[in-house]
This record gives structure tokens, sequence and C-alpha cells, in this order.
């Protein structure tokens, strides 16, 4: 073979545990070579192996059927290439979000992408859960902002997908195929992304909302008037809701959307609608990255938008009623959630996650708890039933790892 | 590289009786005169007889034809409005060319929560002309939009000229349902974001015609920008052009789109649409919209961008006609080449955005080597070349030395690590070029999502890849989660 040296191994650790799962071993290649020469040899013994990158998501899924060996990403932090003319980046999947902004903001540019702990989340990891934050409003999700990966196969063969240009339809899009898929498919190597210019200026406003009806209202007036705001995300607070509006752009618009939406807001115009200071702005964006990454228990929700009334007065009320210190982040334009809290009773709790997955089911809406106790996991599956197309997924996880090496049973449906 | 002389095959009579029984007589096309509609899409160079034309009304009439097919061990080419340029609708030999173009009801428009249903026959532009009242629209917007359709748009994930700002067909399909090789139905996606699973989606958009056959889409529809501002800005050549772009997309401005034409397609427009543009070296034409401040800030800056490059002339449309007349002479660039040239062959290679101007050097030199002339149209905020390679047919050995200098373009997009297609599709065309982009292994990941799909290969076979294989059996058989066995998940 070649002359990659062995990536670093030692024994696995509790800390080093997924759900619970203990690996064997914990391999820290420092380079994808060195990853793949990890897999190779891993195939050749048939072991199972799970990927690790900031670790902050590790309580998504069922626990692994296997552990044998973990591979973390963490000496892959690599900006393999950055090229500010072309607004685009290729990098390592081990580093953090916050590493690659920096590197990119020092050229007036972003990865229009903005989940909380940037510090600790690397690009494998929020490629691998799917993650996201505030900006999806405007900019979509990952699978937007993504333009090509390498990956190492379960057998490890490394292959690629895409490309490092932003128009690109050559051959089938595996980039795609890795946003969300877990760890399941194959080891994360590297990944290229386009970039966005870093706006001039920004502003953030604080509309109150009475009822979930009333966010619906707003974030429809808003689209009616043909405000483009770059992030819009509601906060439950107490039986009020705090929705937090940000522009960005140049300060002639920034300042034209600022005005018109208050003009929409409340009478006399504005009346309930506070332009934040800039620590101001700070804090309510700081309080939406706490809410989303709080409590014991949390669970993503994603339901047609203007479904949101019936979600929320429906068994919805009975999921926040099952817990203690109950918070709702809620991306009104997207139809998408978070609810997190202290499970008062794990029967309860798991009976009100069926009751909320059931209201959904009919219109393609989910429930999945991203981080739960273990007694409530015994009573409710993290993911919820399958959806319609999972024979097919099952047989693309077949394909491409035939044994079912990777992350075994921790995905969706089992996969 | 065309295959126009392959041998016809015929179907039996008794498969051409069943399928017409299926859809109708005057639905089923076996005729050899008829079937010649169908032996090419858009690249007319290549031309393969089908064994049979069906065109369905509905899923259910899809998924027999496609059952039929199956047990009798035929082909499927699907196709809509055959206005692809790479050859992703070109039959093969013998194969059911299921053609979707009866199937064009809009079925669903929920503007509450921003999407609608429709079924693949549906001419893209038709679905925004439906949308209009509403204040609504569909984003993707190829050239061809008043006739191409969505299903020939989510099979090849069309681009077009705003695709910068707004992205492909792929971010804005949101769910499809589609019929598997054997005839079984799937839903993949739904207006809902985030359903749990792998991004089937994903994977099918732009899967050319080999995953499945498409017979209803979940498309996005995004609300009209506030304002829309368009200038056309000439330049003594391309250099001047590609300059003005950099320092456009530099100071921070996202340009809904923004095309170059270089001198000679310009000519060719002007032969063609009449627009009263001067003979100068290139041109762009660029669109900005959103907010109304912001545009007019951003237009505003992005014209005294394109003045300090070295623009000749600046003209801001007066008017919606004015625009519309500007954007015609820019999306019939293509067609009105053939005003300037008998024959010509259009290409679509990627180069990053920053080597613009070396690029169109070398394309000149290559040109020149080639004895041939190329008239370059492209989106250049995103670095899509479509040069046209302008040749005779009618002079021996031109055709083949215009496919050289097309393909010599492509290469030289792939050694600045480009793309051999940035909206065509890779088709039969580029099928030969695949191999220069991607490794063998590369390759065999992506035909593995083939054969979890279509394990017998029998949708639109003889596409992308450039070697025929067999789907391999797989080791082991699936094995349950403790889960699955207590009845507590289920495998769906």
């Amino acid at each position: 073979m070649n002359a990659t040296a062995p990536a670093a191994v030692r024994a696995g650790a509790s800390a080093d545990a997924i759900l619970g799962v203990l690996p064997k071993e914990v391999f820290s290649p420092s380079t994808v070579e060195e990853a793949a020469a990890v897999l190779e040899e891993k195939a050749r013994a048939s072991a199972s192996v799970g990927f690790v990158g900031g670790g902050t998501a590790l309580g998504l899924g069922r626990p692994p059927r296997r552990l044998d060996a973990v591979l973390r990403t963490e000496h892959l932090t690599r900006i393999v290439e950055h090229a500010p003319s072309d607004q685009i980046i290729v990098v390592e999947a081990g580093i953090t979000l916050a590493d690659l902004q920096r590197a990119v903001g020092a050229h007036g540019q972003r990865l229009a992408l903005d989940p909380p702990l940037p510090e600790r989340r690397t690009i494998g990891g929020l490629l691998a859960t799917n993650g996201f934050g505030p900006l999806r409003t405007r900019y979509g999700s990952l699978r937007d902002l993504i333009i090509g990966v390498s990956l190492v196969r379960a057998d490890g063969v490394s292959a690629k997908g895409g490309g490092k240009v932003v128009k690109n339809v050559a051959g089938f899009d595996l980039p795609k195929m890795m946003v969300g898929s877990l760890g399941t498919l194959g080891l994360v190597a590297t990944v290229t992304f386009r970039l966005h210019p870093l706006p001039e200026s920004d502003v953030t406003l604080v509309a109150r909302a009475r009822t979930a009806r009333g966010v619906r209202e707003l974030a429809s007036a808003m689209r009616g008037a043909q405000l483009e705001p770059a992030a819009v995300a509601a906060l439950l607070q107490g039986r009020l809701f705090d929705v937090a509006i940000r522009f960005e752009g140049f300060p002639a618009g920034v300042a034209e959307q600022r005005d018109r939406l208050r003009q929409l807001v409340g009478q006399p115009p504005g009346s309930d609608c506070d332009v934040l200071s800039e620590t101001e702005a700070r804090a309510v964006w700081e309080r939406h990255d706490a809410l989303r990454t709080a409590g014991p228990l949390r669970a993503k929700l994603a339901f047609l938008p203007a479904a949101l009334e019936a979600l929320v007065e429906g068994p919805f009320a009975k999921l926040m009623g099952a817990l203690g210190e109950a918070s709702f982040v809620l991306y009104p334009t997207l139809g998408l959630g978070f609810v997190a809290g202290l499970p008062q009773g794990a029967v309860l709790v798991a009976q009100a996650v069926e009751s909320v997955r059931g209201s959904l089911a009919g219109t393609g809406g989910s429930l999945v708890l991203e981080e739960a106790p273990d007694d409530v996991r015994a009573h409710a599956d993290p993911w919820g039933p399958p959806p319609p197309s999972f024979a097919l997924m099952r047989e693309l996880k077949n394909r491409l790892d035939p044994e079912g090496r990777l992350n075994p049973g921790r995905f969706v449906g089992g996969i | 590289m065309s295959v126009a002389n392959a041998p016809a095959v015929t179907i039996s009579r008794d498969v051409v009786a069943r399928m017409s029984a299926l859809v109708g007589a005057k639905n089923c096309i076996s005729n050899p005169s008829d079937l010649r509609t169908y032996e090419c899409d858009g690249l007319t160079s290549f031309r393969v007889m089908p064994g049979l034309v069906v065109l369905p009304a509905s899923t259910a009439e899809v998924v027999a034809v496609v059952k039929l097919a199956w047990e009798n061990g035929l082909a499927l080419v699907a196709r809509g409005a055959g206005t692809g340029l790479s050859g992703g609708a070109l039959p093969v030999p013998g194969c059911v060319v299921v053609a979707l173009t009866r199937m064009k009801r809009i079925l669903e428009v929920d503007l509450e929560n921003g999407f609608l249903r429709v079924q693949p026959g549906v001419a893209n532009l038709d679905v925004s002309k439906h949308l209009g009242p509403a204040g609504t629209y569909y984003a993707p917007d190829p050239s061809s939009q008043s006739v191409c359709t969505i299903g020939g748009n989510v099979s090849e994930n069309s681009g077009g000229a705003h695709c910068l700002k707004y992205g492909f067909t792929s971010n804005h399909v949101l769910g499809a349902r589609v019929v598997l090789a054997d005839g079984t139905v799937v839903d993949l996606g739904g207006p809902a974001l985030d359903a749990p699973g792998y991004d089937l989606t994903g994977i099918f958009v732009g899967s050319e015609g080999m995953l499945g056959i498409v017979t209803e889409v979940v498309l996005r529809m995004l609300r009209k920008p506030q304002a829309t501002r368009t200038f056309f800005a000439t330049f003594p050549s391309t250099d001047e052009a590609g300059n003005a772009v950099s320092s456009i997309i530099a100071s921070g401005v996202v340009p809904a789109a923004i095309e170059m034409m270089d001198g000679l397609a310009m000519r060719a427009a002007v032969a063609a649409t009449g627009v009263d543009w001067p003979d100068v070296g290139a041109s762009l034409l660029m669109d900005v919209d959103g907010p109304l401040a912001e545009v007019e800030h951003t237009s505003r800056h992005s014209v005294e961008l394109a003045r300090e490059a070295g623009a000749l002339e600046i003209r801001i449309p007066k008017d919606e006609n004015e625009r519309a007349l500007m954007w015609k002479g820019r999306k019939s660039a293509f067609a009105a080449v053939g005003r300037i040239s008998p024959n010509y062959i259009v290409q679509d290679g990627v180069i990053p955005r920053s080597t613009i101007a070396e690029v169109l050097h070398e394309v000149t030199e290559l040109s020149k080597k080639a004895g041939l002339r190329v008239a370059n149209v492209f989106h250049a905020g995103d670095g899509n070349l479509h040069p046209l390679v302008l040749y005779d047919a009618r002079v021996p050995g031109q055709e083949k030395a215009a496919e050289e200098l097309g393909g010599a373009i492509l290469r030289l997009c792939l050694r600045l690590g480009g793309s051999i297609t940035g909206e065509h599709g890779v088709g039969a065309e580029k099928v030969a070029y695949m191999g220069e982009m991607f490794t063998e292994a590369d390759l065999e990941t992506m035909q593995r999502v083939r054969c979890a799909f279509d394990p017998e290969r029998r949708l639109n076979p003889g596409k992308v890849f450039p070697t025929p294989r067999l789907c391999g059996d797989l080791p082991g058989p699936y094995v349950p989660h403790p889960s699955e066995l207590s009845g507590e998940a289920t495998r769906g």
C-alpha cells in the first residue's frame, strides 16, 4: 500500500460512549489518508465504526447496535482551499464552524450558516446532522450551500461528488446525499461550500406576538410587504412570543426595511416593535442560541407554516405541559421549531410526543428527539415513524455500506 | 460522436397492443415515421430510433406502462418537451419512450405554505404565469422556459440566468412522486421541510432520468421581489467586461443575474431579434432585485463599477418592455447563432469566476487553431460558459473539428477546477468526459446510488456513466434493529 502513517489510536473511555455504547478503540487520524486507512483496516476486520466531530449532537438517534471503533475528526481541521474571488472554500470535516468563519471573515465573507455552538460544532458534524440557525430563513440549509464533498466509504475507498464551482450538474448529487445522513453512508472527509459576502450592515427588531397566530400573521405580513429578512425566529417568553427579525445588506436597504416593518406592526406603528441596539441584538440572538441548546429533552418539529396554530393549540400544548422550564424556538417562515425542557414523567412526555407526531403525520411533518433522557427513549423512538420512501433509504444504505458497519442502527428506522 | 445509424429494434406486436390498450391508441406511437419525432432531443446530432413512444395521462398509466416494460425487459426513457441539450432524452434502440407532455396539470397551489404541486409536463414558464396574479413565482428560469417542462427540469437540475442568487431546480423542489423501474410508486420529500432520513429528493433531482420517472413535483414558490433593476453595458472586449463582473461581485453585491456576451454573440442576437445593440467586443446584462432601497443602491453602485472597469455605454431600460427586449436578446442568443452559421455546438462548461478573462483568451487561441469561430454567451456570475462553436456540416471534417474544439474547451474548464456541465446535464453527449472529471471510485459510488433505485438499469441506460456495469450482489441480508423485532419501530 502507501506510506500513510498509522492514525493515533487509544482505548475507548466512558467519555467516548455514543448513547451509552462504549467503543473499544478511538482513532484520531491527522490526515484524510490516515482516516481512509483506518476505515480500510476496519473493513478487513468487519468492525463497526462511528464518527465524532465536536460531539455536540451525540444524543441524536438510537444507540448504535455495535460500536467497535470511533473515528474522531478533531485533527482534520485544514482549510484545503479558499478562493475569495470565487467565493468558495474547501475544508476538512473536523474544522469548527467558528474557525471557518474567522478565516473567510477576514476576506469579508461568510458561510451563511449560523447554528448555535459554532466554536464546538464541526463542519462534518453539521453536515451529518443538517444543522442550521436563523439565517436559514434567507439562505436555505446546508443542502443549499454545499457544492462538493469527498467521503471515505465503509470499504475505505475515497470518492467525491460535486465540485468547486457553484454551478455544476455533472454526476449524481453526492453532496446532498451526505446532508443529514448521520455518518451512516461514509466519513465526510472534505466539504466545499459557496460563500456569501458579509453584509455591510444589519439591524434586529423584536416584535411581540400574543399568540402563535400573531407570529404567523406577522410572517405573512412581511411576505406580503416584500420584506426580505435574513433571519426570523420567535422565542416563546412566558405566554408571549418575542419575534426577532434581522435585516441585512447595504445600509440604505436595511434602514428602509426596518422602517417599513415598524409601519406594519402595532397601533400606532412600531408601538409593539423595538429596534434593538447592537448589544441588545447580540443578547436576543444569544438567547435564541441558549434556548436551542437547553434542556435534557430537545425536540425538533417540522410542519407546514400555516398549520402552526393547529399545532400549538393541539397536542403540542400537552407536550409543553409535560416539560418543566419548557422553551420553544420557532422559525415561522420555515415551518420549523425546537421545544426543550425537563421531562415531568417519561411516559407522559412519550405520549405527548406520539400525539404531536400523530397530528403532524397527515401533512408530512415530523418530530425528532435530538436529545432525551434514557427513560423517555425507552418509551419513544427518537425518529418517529420512517417516511414512505424508507425502503429506498435502506437500499441506499445497503449499497453504500453493505455490511452495515457505519453507525449501525442509529439512524431512521434502524438504518 | 454521433450514433445516428444505430439499428432500429422493434418491440413485439403483442406488447405494442397492450401498451396501446393502457394509454389509448392515439397516445401510443409505433409507426416508424411518427417515431422519428422522438429520435433525438435538443442535441440533434445524436439520433436513435425508439421502439415505441407512449404518452400516459396519469401516474396510474405511467405505473402500468412501466410494469409492462419491466415484465418484458424493455428499457425506458422518460421525456419532457425534448429541449435538453445533452441528449438526456436520447432513446436507446428498442426502448419505450415515456413522453410526459400530456401530464400538464397544476394540481395544487398553497399560497399560505408557499408551495405548489404540478405534473411533470407543465411548462416551466406556465408555473410562474399561473402564480403571477398572487405575486409569487417559480425561480429557476432556463432559457427554454416557455417550452421546457418541470419534469425535464427536475431530471437535469436545470438552471438559468438567475441561479447565482436563487439557485437551481434542486433548491426549489421540495418533493416528488416517482415511479421506480419496477412500477413501485414512491413519494420523496414533501412540502414540510426536513423529513427524517436521507435527502432522496436531493439525490433524485438532476439524476437525468436514471432513478425513476417523476409524475408529480412539489415546487417552492417565492414572493416576487419588490423591485428589479436592470442595466446593459457594452465594453471594448471581454477583458473589461470580465473585470466588471469581478469587481461587482467583490463589492458584496449578489446580482440576481449577470450575463456576458461577446461581440459575435451580440451580432447574432441583433440579426435574429432586432435589438439595437452596437457592434462592440462584449456586453453585460445584469439584474438586481429585492427591496427597493437595496436595489436602488446596488444597481447604482454596480453601474459605477462597470464604468470604472471601462464600460463604453450603459443603458438602463425605460420600462418593462425595454427590459423584456434586452432579455429576449440574451435568451435567444443560442438560436440566434443559427443566423450567422449553418451549424453550431453549444457547450456548457463551468470555470471559477476569477478565471473568465484567462479562459476567453485560451478559447480564442483554440478557436484560431481549429479555424472555427466561437461565440461566447455565459452566466458570468457563476462562471457558466456557453461557447457556441460555429461550423458548416457540409464542409468535410468541420463537424469533427467542432466536436474536438468543444472537447478542448471542456478540458480547459476541468484544468482550471471547473465542471463539464453547469446546467445542461451529462446526458449522452458528455459521457466521455465524465472519466476526466471523476475518478473510477467516484463514478462507482454514484453507480451504487443508481443501483439502489434501479438495480436492473432499465431507466435511461447509457447516460452519465462512461462504462456500463452491472449492479453487484449485496453481501448479506439486512440485520433488523432489536426495536424493529419487538415491534417498537417499523421499517415501512
